[in-house]
């Protein structure tokens, strides 16, 4: 697939092979915060003093203020307004100002990547749009500028890896325990650089949230695509969010792979990635019994109606533990909504849980900070020393379902063992 | 801001293991000036690393080098780091090294050839990485042309310039 998607938006116009170097012609560009900071400042930089000079088609660029808000500081409201008035000054159309939410939980809710698409985002988890056959990828701001201005940049075109998914999906998302199952078992760079195909029985069984936590993991596991096939899924989500044409990627028969991976999930247990990395991973039977005093839910990984909605079922009629921070952050207001409507919010509240705002906040040290010694446990993208505040915290990373459930016992559990009607 | 991929460059080794994060290279979301960032930048996995290195100091680091955001490695070109050289690094970190033309070079095996605090000898040029005080060396991987052209020239932000500027005179 990856092969194809460079070779459809190769500028030279000839199909291109893994390995080779192509100039692309790029569909759309997503840019959150960064788009006024560090973006305008290598405007500057590169001899622009009013900032870009131009942008090259503004009809393709999505600006999305995202990590910032609500403005969290003086600074930031600062540099908010600045974004206004570039985003202003270059005729952008696409602006979610004042709407908090993860960007690429809003591009995928507003139809803005399709199928087939080549699309990329000053951001590592730009990568995410993969789960809509959306060949997205991270880069950085530099490149950003470069796309900002021309339309096109360089990519190596990446070798695949083949994730075939097989077995029966639980009423509960997995997709969490799968991607850390995969990163404990073959590392967590088995995709680097590489394009991550997932194929297999489960996959029409995964709805499109749970396909969005696989392929926001894409860049956990090192990749730089990471796609799923375009299905009866895919098309009904995207009904109603976009009225352009697209037209998909499938993978060849006879398309050559990297590497091959099965997974059978009917006989994986629930995963857990330990302090300080993403690989350090292990089944959740070995950990049980570690005490937490702050449990999270949210983030481009787990911030899915699914995710809160597992929780809240979880929750019903339960208490948070005493003392535990229970921290769920819908991924966008669209998200939110659905939840609201839903009920889900009434008894995650009742519960003791506390509902924040869309965003990223929770997955960084920006809402919801540690102290040293404390523990947390969290569906959220990272567990790296320090990303929640203090470097002597330890954060462990879980499903929502294993997350939910230590919100209750106070510590890390099964949740088979604790909920019989799992 | 330029490097020349050819000169060679010689300095004192940090290493590190296996990856290496965004977070704890540049730690932006708790300390967001760059002076702030020098005094902490690697701290969370060698607590003396700010405090101790110096300008010309190579780092050498396992697999993985750089995974996580999409945060560059600025910080390390401020406190005088010559060069990164890696058993393997993660794509957006590599992007923006490149893209800002800072020394990377990966070179496979690099970590078994050298201790903590000896030198190390990078030449792009014959394609090696190696001990002077061992002798020992191992290949490094060059990059595809298009990409030494960008670091030859000073990286993305100096091809996006004169591209422009080309472009609007005509």
């Amino acid at each position: 697939m990856a092969e194809k998607l460079l070779s459809r938006h190769n500028l030279a116009g000839v199909p291109v092979k893994a390995g080779d170097i192509v100039e692309a012609r790029i569909d759309g560009a997503m840019s959150h915060y960064n788009f006024v900071e560090p973006v305008h400042q290598l405007a500057v930089q590169a001899g622009f003093p009013e900032g870009l000079p131009r942008v090259w088609d503004p009809d393709r660029i999505f600006i999305l203020l995202d990590h910032h808000q609500p403005a969290l500081s003086q600074e930031l409201a600062d540099a908010n307004q600045l974004m206004r008035r570039h985003v202003e000054r270059l005729g952008i159309k696409c602006f979610h100002d004042a709407e908090p939410g993860i960007a690429h939980q809003m591009m995928a809710d507003y139809g803005l990547a399709r199928p087939g698409e080549l699309v990329v985002g000053n951001d590592s988890h730009t990568i995410s749009y993969g789960a809509l056959n959306v060949g997205s990828t991270g880069i950085s701001r530099v490149d950003t500028l470069y796309v900002l201005l021309f339309g096109e940049l360089w990519f190596q075109v990446p070798n695949s890896v083949k994730v075939v998914l097989e077995g029966h999906h639980p009423n509960y998302p997995i997709a969490k325990d799968i991607i850390l199952y995969l990163a404990g078992k073959y590392g967590d760079d088995f995709a680097g650089s590489m394009s991550v195909e997932y194929t297999g029985s489960l996959v029409p069984q995964l709805s499109i949230a749970s396909r969005m936590c696989l392929s926001a993991h894409g860049v956990e596991v090192g990749a730089k695509f990471a796609l799923f096939p375009a299905d009866e899924r895919t098309r009904e989500f995207l009904r109603g969010r976009t009225d352009k044409p697209y037209e998909p990627l499938e993978a060849d028969p006879d398309a050559e792979y990297e590497k091959e991976i099965v997974l059978n999930v009917d006989e994986m247990p629930f995963m857990v990635a330990k302090p300080h990395q993403f690989g350090n991973v292990a089944p959740v039977d070995e950990v049980t019994g570690i005490k937490i005093v702050q449990a999270q839910i949210g983030s481009c990984a787990n911030g899915r109606f699914e995710d809160i909605e597992i929780a809240a079922r979880i929750l019903k009629g339960r208490k948070v533990a005493k003392g535990v921070r229970f921290i769920i952050s819908p991924a966008s207001q669209q998200v939110y909504l659905q939840c609201l409507k839903a009920g889900l919010v009434e008894w995650l509240v009742e519960a003791g849980a506390q509902v924040v705002t869309p965003g990223c906040g929770v997955c960084q040290p920006k809402v919801g900070f540690l102290s040293d010694g404390e523990v947390c446990i969290t569906a959220t993208t990272r567990n790296y020393k320090g990303r929640k505040g203090s470097l002597n915290a330890e954060i462990y990373l879980a499903g929502p379902l294993t997350v939910a459930a230590a919100a209750v016992a106070g510590e890390i559990v099964n949740p088979r063992e604790v909920f019989r009607e799992l | 801001m330029s490097f020349d991929l050819n000169q060679v460059i010689r300095g004192r080794v940090w290493k590190f293991g296996d990856s290496v994060d965004t977070d704890a290279i540049n730690p932006y979301y708790l300390y967001p000036t760059m002076e702030e960032l020098k005094k902490h930048t690697m701290e969370s996995y060698r607590p003396e690393f700010p405090k101790e290195v110096k300008p010309g100091d190579i780092l050498v680091a396992g697999r993985n080098f750089g995974c996580g955001s999409s945060r560059p490695g600025l910080v390390l070109r401020e406190v005088g780091i010559a060069a990164v050289v890696v058993e393997s690094v993660s794509r957006l970190f590599l992007r923006n090294n490149i893209s800002r033309a800072m020394p990377i070079f990966m070179a496979p095996g690099v970590s078994g050839i050298v201790k903590d605090g000896e030198t190390l000898e990078v030449d792009y040029a014959q394609g090696l990485v190696r001990n002077p005080a061992t002798g020992a060396s191992v290949a490094l991987r060059k990059f595809p042309p298009l990409i030494e052209k960008i670091f030859q020239s000073g990286g993305l932000l100096e091809f996006a310039r004169q591209r422009y500027l080309a472009e609007t005179a005509r």
